[in-house]
């Protein structure tokens, strides 16, 4: 089903709201992307600058691969999956995106010390928003 | 299959129970907690009869024989599948070889893990539950021990499982103004009800029950201040189900559960709904338990909200299922 | 014990409803439930119907929506009910008295003022017939115990009674199938098997059935 107008709008929509700075959304091989536009020089958020400004190690970014809710802890628990500076493993639950009552979880895609959570907890994501940074040994 | 490496305490295979055999005396055993077994098969896309393991203890292992999907519900138990963390409310996919351990229950009191397709045991009078007094049903009619080997089902599809979790059934159907630390369970009055007088009854309102060491599949035993009918009642031994509040002559009350004798003597206080029986399911030893007066219809509305939950659950996970692949 | 004057019906939660015949516990009322027990085990919406002690329980298929019907096709079933004679097997059943099981031979006999052999031999004297099946697998409800060694049931149930187990609780006796939590006075045990999930009916006795003890010895 191609991606019409009246889903670009509602995607732009949630953009706007969560303060999210890009959406990127792919499926039955078209992809589009959405990118928020401010006013004035671009600053990239500290969170994004933080993604691009190390020197050391590589920096892999945990995204969502569904649309719904990020949560940071799990409900039954007060502590965060996970913490800034917190060693964790390649596939390791670094959150997870709440769909009604389903919980998908978000992976590391590599071993490596977590930087930050970049993702709000209780925002909305999409697929591809950045989540968890996490830097690994170059 | 699954290989037993370590339990405490009664763990036991249980479905949803055991029905149409009371007129042998034979009761419904099946899980203390009929909502995480349920909500578990439905992550599993399996029967909602299937059978599981009931863990009312940790530290807890196992190892999965096979690639095996898998969930686990009902108590948090730190749960972790060959080091990496297990959330509650969940399901995962097992490799051959790899260890479930269950560390320790911080929350609620019953750790229940279903897997694709359900536990292979013989069906026996109608169940795969066990009875652990008449030692019939689930593994040999008895808890499990270190070493026990379990069949399993081999699912459907042999395509392995997405993790995915839900929502507590304790989070989803958590009782408004819920007082913390204490369970809070409906109850609709029973035919002795009236034998007890203002004083008694407000007594068995008013207090904060303690669930006892002795308490269990069979019964909970609560210790509290003596409630007292106004003369000694002696009746005619009578029909009794899961849920039924009696109360003997010291004048302390047993909530008759899963595995508890199909008739009984003592006088009958009040009836436990079916739709709260799974919250003394979760109350832990030590815990406390109150009771809060349910009419029938608001009883019937209570199990539809439950079925509701269910229901929901059951769309979503198929919903998503259609949507994602394995990852 | 006490009965009611007009029948008794109460609700067991959202799960099952009670059915208490008034009258004496005695056979033809019990006949009375058979056949009461016959007729409703026929009824939309009821799983079983399980006969008690001149009782009744009914549990439910899925709990109905309103209970009025239910409850007078109850009254009016009892109205109708006639004494349904079931013409069962005669069974006899040794017992040793007393002993480490029937531990609580001594406090029936201080209870009844009779001495043990006393009271082992009233217990044996009647043929039972079996009224109901309950409380565990296999385990019968017989009627026709003498009232000289009635007990009321204990202040605070055991944890433990042994399978095989002859007891009495208040006016009623019954064998226990297996061990298990009990509030009656176990006075004596038998080894009869009383229930298997492989035979084709699982239990051995059944409503109807008449059982004779047979005082096989007492320890003092």
């Amino acid at each position: 089903m191609p991606i019409d107008t009246t889903d670009i709008e509602r995607l732009a929509q949630i953009l706007e709201r969560s303060g999210v700075a890009s959406i990127e959304i792919e499926e039955n091989g078209q992809s589009l992307k959405l990118v928020m536009e401010t006013e004035g020089p671009t600053v990239p958020s500290p969170a994004l600058a933080a993604l691009t400004g190390r020197s050391d190690g590589v920096a892999n970014v945990a995204k969502a691969d569904v649309a719904g809710i990020f949560v940071a802890a799990h409900p039954s628990r007060t502590k965060p999956f996970v913490e800034p500076g917190q060693a964790i493993e390649a596939g390791a639950i670094v959150g997870l995106v709440k769909i009604g009552r389903l919980y998908v979880p978000v992976l590391s895609p590599a071993a490596g010390i977590v930087d930050s959570i970049v993702a709000e907890a209780g925002a909305t994501v999409g697929y591809g928003t950045p989540i968890v940074s996490v830097r690994s040994a170059a | 299959m699954i290989e037993i490496l370590s339990v405490l305490g009664p763990a036991s295979v249980q479905d949803l129970g055991r029905f149409d055999q009371y007129r042998f005396g034979v009761g419904t055993s099946g899980a203390m907690d009929d909502i995480a077994l349920r909500a578990g098969n439905i992550l599993l896309a399996n029967d909602e009869n299937a059978a599981g393991i009931e863990i009312p203890m940790t530290p807890f292992k196992l190892r999965f024989g096979r690639d095996t999907a898998f969930a686990l519900t009902g108590a948090d138990a730190g749960a972790d599948l060959g080091g990496r963390a297990i959330p509650p409310w969940w399901r995962s996919q097992a490799r051959a070889g790899d260890v479930l351990s269950l560390k320790a229950m911080t929350r609620g009191a019953r750790s229940y893990l279903t897997v694709g397709g359900g536990i292979d045991v013989p069906v026996v009078l109608g169940s795969r539950s066990t009875q652990l007094r008449g030692q019939l049903g689930g593994l040999h009619g008895r808890s499990l021990q270190p070493g026990d080997v379990l069949p399993c089902t081999a699912p459907d599809s042999s395509a392995c499982i997405g993790e995915l979790g839900t929502e507590p059934a304790d989070i989803a159907l958590a009782r408004p103004n819920a007082p913390a630390g204490v369970t809070v369970v409906r109850v609709v009055i029973a035919g002795e009800y009236d034998m007890y007088d203002g004083v008694a009854q407000d007594l068995f309102w008013r207090s904060d029950w303690k669930v006892t060491p002795q308490s269990n599949r069979y019964g909970y035993r609560l210790q509290g201040p003596a409630v007292m009918p106004i003369s000694p009642v002696e009746k005619r031994s009578h029909g009794i189900v899961p849920g039924v509040v009696q109360i003997p002559p010291n004048g302390q009350p047993i909530i008759q559960m899963r595995d508890a004798q199909t008739s009984g003597g003592y006088p009958k206080i009040a009836t436990v709904i079916e739709a709260d029986l799974w919250r003394i399911g979760q109350a832990g030893l030590g815990g406390k338990l109150r009771f809060e007066q349910t009419l029938y219809p608001d009883a019937l509305a209570a199990q539809d909200e439950v079925s509701a939950y269910l229901d929901k659950l059951r769309v979503n996970v198929r919903r998503l299922e259609e949507l994602r692949r394995c990852r | 014990m006490t009965a009611p004057d007009l029948p008794r019906i109460s609700l067991l939660g959202t799960t099952a409803i009670l059915f208490e015949a008034p009258g004496t516990f005695d056979l033809p009322h019990q006949r009375r439930i058979w056949a009461l027990a016959a007729m409703a085990s026929k009824w939309p919406g009821v799983r079983e119907a399980i006969p008690g002690i001149t009782n009744l329980m009914l549990t439910f298929e899925t709990p109905p929506r309103a209970v009025d019907s239910l409850v007078s096709a109850l009254n009016d079933g009892w109205d109708a009910a006639q004494e349904l004679a079931i013409e069962g097997r005669d069974i006899e059943l040794p017992v040793t008295y007393g002993g480490e099981i029937g531990s609580s031979l001594q406090t029936v006999a201080d209870h009844t003022g009779l001495s043990v052999d006393d009271v082992a031999s009233i217990h044996a004297a009647p043929l039972y017939t079996v009224f109901a099946l309950g409380s565990h697998p296999g385990y019968c409800y017989l009627g026709g115990m003498d009232p000289r060694i009635a007990i009321p049931r204990r202040q605070t149930p055991l944890q433990r009674c042994e399978g095989g187990s002859v007891s009495i609780g208040g006016s009623q006796t019954g064998v226990s199938a297996s061990p298990g939590p009990s509030g009656w006075h176990a006075i004596g045990h038998t080894t009869w098997t009383f229930f298997d999930p492989s035979w084709p009916v699982p239990a051995a006795l059944a409503p109807g059935d008449t059982v004779r003890f047979k005082v096989d010895r007492v320890i003092r």
